[in-house]
């Protein structure tokens, strides 16, 4: 059996021009990669592109990745969410009214969650959940935009994105908390809280 | 109603104590704490309710094909990139300077104006005379002469 290659290995591969070990890191990260420029871009053609313009930039600044401050993941985290960020940025001028993609909008995923959504009327809760998070995480700050999907979505230490903004733990503790609260809110509002 | 020993916790370290971001020290106390008080428990029940909901925003996967058509566009892109010699020295530098700069003007076509007519203004010799330059920077004068030389 061929046992999986590190992270580490396939960077210093890549970095010496091998383009299977570069491969390799695309096939292993360009679905996680491309669900967090998603979330912030909101729309599958402008994060499709995103996601590839993050693996250019992935290759072109490998070199900068220091395996003593971070994991190879993080680092590649933040330079997606940091590049969706900025892709968000100049959408939203462009644009007067975030993008809704309608072709995603549909979209409900086959794995269980609890009875309690998922009730006979749950499909139609849950939608309007998801619309709801969609909104609410559009209209939040950016630290708190990036903490919030990060620590959710991809199972990132709230210490590692706190070493990866180059902050204090204590403030992306309060990031995750406003925006946690303030999502709570908006569902409440939306009469989505039971 | 069960009536708790220790004080009430903020809702923050309660989502904290949730995620398990909480001080090593303090998920044992509140653990305790929340089997003790129906008020903190609730909340701490509300805000993982919260999170169940969050995490049914899932993103639709994108096709094998389309992947496999970016990766081939990308390889291309790195294949030539490597055999340009980017990735290495000084070309390297100079060529990702070049692209940032390059990047930073079309986002912000502005700013970016203001910048290059500063630099144009600070070079041209009219204007070291008109605000006498050459009193703040005695050797102005000089260091563009040897510049016009050159160039």
């Amino acid at each position: 059996m061929v046992s999986p290659q590190s992270d580490e290995d396939l960077v210093a591969k890549t970095l010496e021009g091998e383009e299977v070990a570069f491969s390799l890191l695309h096939d292993r990260y360009r679905q996680r990669i491309y669900s967090t420029v998603y979330r912030i871009i909101q729309d599958a053609a402008a994060a499709q592109d995103a996601t590839q313009e993050v693996f250019i930039k992935l290759y072109r600044s490998l070199s900068d990745w220091n395996p003593r401050r971070a994991k190879f993941s993080t680092w590649l985290y933040r330079l997606a969410a940091n590049h969706a960020i900025d892709c968000w940025r100049t959408r939203r001028r462009r644009l007067e009214a975030p993008p809704f993609d309608a072709s995603d909008r549909e979209y409900i995923p086959e794995r269980s969650i609890s009875d309690a959504i998922f009730t006979p009327f749950g499909v139609l809760e849950r939608k309007e959940i998801v619309e709801q998070i969609r909104r609410r995480v559009d209209d939040l700050p950016e630290l708190q935009k990036k903490v919030f999907l990060l620590r959710y979505f991809e199972d990132l230490k709230l210490e590692e994105i706190a070493e990866m903004e180059d902050c204090s733990l204590g403030t992306v503790k309060t990031s995750l908390f406003r925006a946690t609260h303030s999502l709570r809110r908006a569902l409440r509002r939306a009469g989505g809280s039971r | 109603m069960r009536r708790p020993r220790s004080r009430h916790y903020a809702e923050e370290e309660l989502l904290m104590h949730l995620l398990d971001e909480e001080t090593p020290d303090m998920g044992q106390v509140i653990s305790a704490h929340l089997l003790e008080c129906d008020e903190c428990d609730a909340i701490s029940k509300e805000y993982a309710d919260l999170v169940e909901r969050i995490h049914t925003w899932a993103v639709a996967e994108v096709s094998e094909e389309v992947w496999q058509a970016q990766k081939a566009a990308l390889l291309t892109l790195y294949r030539q990139d490597f055999a340009g010699g980017r990735g290495k020295g000084i070309i390297s530098f100079f060529l990702t300077s070049v692209e940032a700069a390059w990047n930073y003007a079309l986002e912000h076509p502005l700013p970016t104006l203001g910048y290059v007519a500063v630099v144009v203004a600070f070079a041209l010799e009219q204007t070291i005379s008109t605000f006498r330059l050459d009193r703040i920077l005695p050797r102005a004068s000089e260091v563009f002469e040897i510049l016009r030389q050159v160039f």
